[in-house]
C-alpha cells in the first residue's frame, strides 16, 4: 500500500486526556492530518508522566508524534475566529472539554452542527456527554473500576499471594486506551455514513463493552469476582530468570503440557481426561507445573512449549518488548530524533499490507504551525 | 440509519477477539453472516468449563445481530460457497492461526480474485508474518508478550494476567482497522488485507513506557500508584469488599480532599504541600483517607467527591452496571429476548450516534445455520433444490 488509509483527512483535536489524544493518535499514524489546536499553556499532556531523561514527556510523544500545533486559546480573543476556521476546514473535531464548558466556548453539540453540519464531531469524555454523569470526572483509576475490570483484578498468582489487598489496575492507561480506540472507531463509522453529525464517546462504555463476558455471565446468574476468575492451573509461573503465562484450554494442549513435563502418570489418570476434573485437582497440577519450572530457564521452557502446541509465553520487559524476535522481524519499531534525543516509537498494532505502517513526522512543539491559521480557506471537508 | 447500514460482512471469525472486532460492526449496522459448522462449533457456542465450573455458553454477546450459516470448509463445494459469499462481500474477516486461510484455499490472494476490492481482515496473535506467527495464544500471553503482563501488578509481586478484555481490545482495534481500510477503499478503489497482531495491540497500549524504556528511563509495577498523582488509589469504604478509587490532580482538589475527610490540617503539611511532595509521601496519605472512607457508604462518598471536583468512582462489579441508570440512559446497557424468550442485560452499542441512538441489538444469539435461507437463497440465489443437495453432501454442514 502507498498511501495511509486516512490519507487526505483533516482532524482538529481539543485533547487534555489520554483518551481524545489516543484518537487523534490512531487517525495521525493511519495519514489523518491531525492539528493540536491547544491552550497557550499547551496540552497539559506536554508534561505528563513517564518522562523521557531530559525532561520531554514520552506520553505526549507517544500520543502525539506527527500531529502538528497550533496555539488556539479558550480564553483569547480569538479563540471563536480561529477554531471555526479550523473546523470549516476538518473533516472530524475530536474534543474532550467537559460537557459544563462547552456551551460558554461555543463548543456544544449544537452549536457545533450549526455552523459546520459536515463534520464529524467526536466527543470523547470519562463518562460521555449525556446522561446523570456526564458531568463527572474520571482518571484511569476510576474509568477502569467504572467499567468493571478494576473490580475482576488481579486474578491468579498475584491474588493468591495478596488476598487481602484491594482490586489492582492494569499498567498504564488501559481504560483511556480504550475509550480512545473505540472513540476513533465510532468517528470512522460515521465517516463511512457519509454525514456530518455528534458522536457521543465514553470511556465507561468502552470499557464495559470490551469486558462484555462479565455483563454476559450477570445475565447467565454469575457475578464474577477477582478471587473466583482464575483459571485453575496455569496462568503466571516464576522460572529462574523470569515469569512465563501458560494456559491450556483445549485437551491437545494438555496433552502437550504432558508430554512437556513428562507426567505420563497424568496421562493415565482417568480423573483429568477433561477439563473440569483436571480443575478439580488444579492446585496439586499448578504445584507440580511451579516445581518444574523454578529451576529452568525462560527462554528454553516457551520455545519447548510452543513446539508442543502448549500456549506459553515470556513475560516480556520492555527492553524484551524493544528487542524482540518478533517485533523486530515486523518492523514495529521505529527510532525517532526528538529534542531528547533519538527513542523508540511503537507503529499501529495493525498494518493494512505486509509492512507496518511507518512511523514518521516529529513532535511539533507548541504552535508549531501556527501559520495553518492564516492560510487562506481553500478546501472543504468531504465529510 | 446506523452508519454503517449497508455493509456487509462474511465472518470467519472464531473465539473472542475476532468475533468481538465483527460485534462491532454488527452493532453499528454492518450486517455480519457468521460462518459455522456444525464438525468444529466455536467454544463458545456451547456449554464450556469456565474458571474449573462447567458453564453456559458465552457467545449470547458477540452473536448477537449476526446471521448464521454453516459452511464446511473442509468440503471442495463448501469452499466455493465461501467464496460466493465473500463475492457478496465488503469485509472478509477471519482469526485462525496464521495460514489456515491458504491452507483451505481462502487466502488473500485468492479472496481478490474472487472480489477485487475485498477487504480482509485477520486477527491473530503474533501477526501474519515473523519468525513466530504460528504461536498459538490467549488473552494472557498477549499481555505476557506485549510487556503489558510485566508491567501491571504490585512492586513487590509478579506480573498480572490479562483477561478477555485484552481479546476485546484486539476486537475493537480490528474493527478500527476495518473501517479505515474502507474509507481508503472508497477513495482508492483498492481493497486490502489487514493483519492485526493481538501482542502487538498489547504493547501499544503501554507504548508511552516503551518509549521510555528505550530511552534507558527504568519502567516497573506501580500497583495501583500513578506516576505524578496523590492521593491516587483504592480507598475501603463502610462495605466489605466495595472499594473506592480517588485520583487527586491538583492542590486545589487536594485541599478540598483535606477538608472533606475532616484533616483540613494536612493541606498545610509540608509533606503534601505540593504534588511532587505528595506523590514522594504518598503511603502517609494512605492511612489518613483510609479511616475516613472506611467510614462512608460507597456510592454517597463517591457522589459528594465528584460533587466537591475530584475524580472518584466506586469500584464495581456487573451487577452495578446493568443497573446503573447512567448506563440505561445511554442505552450502553439495555435488556434483550434472548431466541429462547430469556430476557438478559446486554451491552447496547460502543457508542451513542447523533444520526440514529437505536439499540445497536435488535436480535439475541442466532441458532447454529438459522439464516442459511436468506444467505444461500435470497443472497447468493441458489434454488432449494441445491441447497439441499449441498446439505445431503456435507457441505453446508
Amino acid at each position: 500500500m502507498t498511501d495511509k488509509p486516512l490519507s487526505g483527512l483533516r482532524v482538529i483535536e481539543r485533547a487534555t486526556g489520554v483518551a481524545a489524544a489516543q484518537a487523534g493518535r490512531l487517525m495521525c499514524q493511519m495519514g489523518a492530518e491531525v492539528i493540536m489546536a491547544e491552550p497557550s499553556g499547551g496540552s497539559p499532556l506536554r508534561e505528563a508522566p513517564p518522562l523521557l531523561p531530559g525532561g520531554q514527556s514520552a506520553l505526549f510523544t507517544y500520543l502525539s508524534l506527527g500531529k502538528r500545533s497550533v496555539v488556539c486559546d479558550p480564553v483569547g480573543p480569538d479563540f471563536q475566529k480561529d477554531l471555526h476556521k479550523l473546523l470549516a476546514e476538518a473533516d472530524i473535531f475530536i474534543d474532550d472539554t467537559p460537557v459544563a464548558d462547552r456551551t460558554g466556548l461555543a463548543l456544544d453539540e449544537a452549536t457545533i452542527a450549526r455552523e459546520h453540519p459536515h463534520i464529524v464531531h467526536l466527543s470523547v469524555l470519562p463518562f460521555g456527554a449525556f446522561g446523570p454523569k456526564a458531568g463527572w470526572k474520571g482518571d484511569e483509576i476510576n474509568l477502569i473500576h467504572a467499567g468493571g475490570e478494576g473490580f475482576l483484578l488481579p486474578n491468579g498468582l498475584t491474588a493468591d499471594l495478596f488476598p487481602d489487598r484491594p482490586p489492582l489496575k492494569i499498567a498504564g492507561h488501559f481504560a483511556e486506551m480504550q475509550g480512545g480506540t473505540t472513540a476513533a472507531m465510532a468517528a470512522l463509522a460515521a465517516l463511512w455514513a457519509g454525514q456530518g453529525q455528534f458522536v457521543d464517546a465514553s470511556v465507561q462504555d468502552a470499557n464495559v463493552a470490551v469486558g462484555a463476558f462479565a455483563i454476559q455471565r450477570f445475565g447467565d446468574g454469575s457475578v464474577e469476582h477477582r478471587l473466583t476468575r482464575s483459571f485453575k492451573f496455569g496462568g503466571v509461573i516464576e522460572c529462574a530468570d523470569g515469569y512465563v503465562e501458560l494456559l491450556t484450554l483445549e485437551t491437545r494442549q494438555w496433552l502437550g503440557l504432558i508430554e512437556l513435563l513428562g507426567a505420563d502418570d497424568w496421562a493415565q489418570d482417568p480423573e483429568l481426561a477433561d477439563e473440569v476434573g483436571r480443575s478439580a485437582r488444579g492446585a496439586e497440577i499448578n504445584q507440580r507445573i511451579r516445581d518444574w519450572a523454578r529451576h529452568r530457564k525462560v527462554e528454553d521452557l516457551v520455545a519447548q512449549a510452543q513446539t508442543l502446541g502448549v500456549p506459553m509465553a515470556r513475560y516480556n520487559a520492555p527492553e524484551q518488548v524493544l528487542t524482540g524476535l518478533q517485533e523486530t522481524a515486523r518492523g514495529i519499531f521505529a527510532t525517532i530524533d526528538t529534542p531528547d534525543g533519538p527513542v523508540q516509537v511503537q507503529s499501529l498494532p495493525f498494518r493494512f499490507g505486509p509492512d507496518a505502517l511507518p512511523v514518521r513526522g516529529t513532535l511539533a512543539s507548541l504552535g508549531a504551525d501556527q501559520s495553518i491559521l492564516s492560510c487562506q480557506p481553500g478546501r472543504r471537508a468531504t465529510a | 440509519m446506523k452508519p454503517l447500514a449497508g455493509l456487509r460482512i462474511a465472518d470467519f471469525t472464531v473465539h473472542a477477539a475476532g468475533p468481538f472486532c465483527t460485534h462491532m460492526l454488527s452493532q453499528m449496522g454492518a450486517e455480519v453472516i457468521k460462518v459455522e459448522t456444525a464438525l468444529r462449533p466455536d467454544i463458545f457456542r456451547k456449554p464450556h468449563a469456565v474458571y474449573g465450573r462447567q458453564g453456559p455458553a458465552t457467545f449470547d454477546q458477540v452473536s448477537s445481530n449476526k446471521l448464521s450459516v454453516r459452511l464446511n470448509l473442509k468440503h471442495p463445494e463448501g469452499v466455493a460457497l465461501a467464496k460466493k459469499l465473500v463475492g457478496v462481500a465488503d469485509v472478509a474477516a477471519e482469526s485462525f492461526r496464521a495460514g489456515v486461510m491458504a491452507r483451505l484455499g481462502l487466502g488473500y490472494d485468492i479472496l481478490r480474485d474472487v472480489k477485487r476490492d475485498i477487504v480482509m481482515v485477520s486477527v491473530s496473535s503474533s501477526g501474519q508474518t515473523g519468525p513466530e506467527s504460528h504461536f498459538a495464544g490467549y488473552a494472557p500471553l498477549f499481555g505476557a508478550w506485549g510487556g503489558l503482563g510485566y508491567l501491571s501488578g504490585h512492586a513487590d509481586g509478579p506480573p498480572v494476567e490479562m483477561r478477555h478484555v485484552m481479546d476485546h481490545s484486539v476486537g475493537m482495534h480490528a474493527a478500527l482497522a476495518t473501517l479505515a481500510a474502507l474509507n481508503r477503499r472508497r477513495r482508492t478503489g483498492e481493497g486490502c488485507h489487514v493483519d492485526i497482531a493481538a501482542r502487538e495491540v498489547a504493547s501499544s497500549l503501554v507504548g508511552d513506557f516503551l518509549t521510555a524504556a528505550s530511552a534507558g528511563v527504568s519502567v516497573g509495577r506501580m500497583g495501583n500508584d500513578d506516576m505524578a498523582r496523590a492521593p491516587h488509589g483504592l480507598f475501603p469504604t463502610a462495605d466489605a469488599d466495595r472499594w473506592l478509587s480517588i485520583s487527586v490532580s491538583s492542590d486545589a482538589e487536594w485541599k478540598v480532599l483535606a477538608g472533606i475527610i475532616g484533616q483540613p490540617q494536612l493541606a498545610d503539611d509540608p509533606r503534601f504541600a505540593t504534588q511532587a511532595e505528595r506523590h514522594a509521601n504518598r503511603r502517609a496519605l494512605d492511612a489518613p483517607i483510609g479511616a475516613w472512607s472506611a467510614r462512608q457508604g460507597g456510592e454517597a462518598a463517591a457522589e459528594r467527591l465528584q460533587a466537591e471536583g475530584i475524580a472518584a468512582h466506586l469500584s464495581w462489579a456487573a451487577s452495578d452496571i446493568v443497573a446503573d441508570p447512567h448506563m440505561r440512559a445511554r442505552g450502553a446497557i439495555l435488556d434483550i429476548a434472548e431466541t429462547d424468550g430469556k430476557i438478559r442485560a446486554a451491552i447496547g452499542h460502543p457508542a451513542r450516534f447523533a444520526g440514529d441512538d437505536a439499540p445497536g441489538i435488535t436480535r439475541g444469539t442466532p441458532a447454529l445455520g438459522g439464516d442459511e435461507d436468506y444467505v444461500y437463497g435470497e443472497l447468493l440465489g441458489l434454488s432449494r433444490a441445491q441447497i439441499g443437495a449441498l446439505v445431503e453432501d456435507e457441505a453446508i454442514y
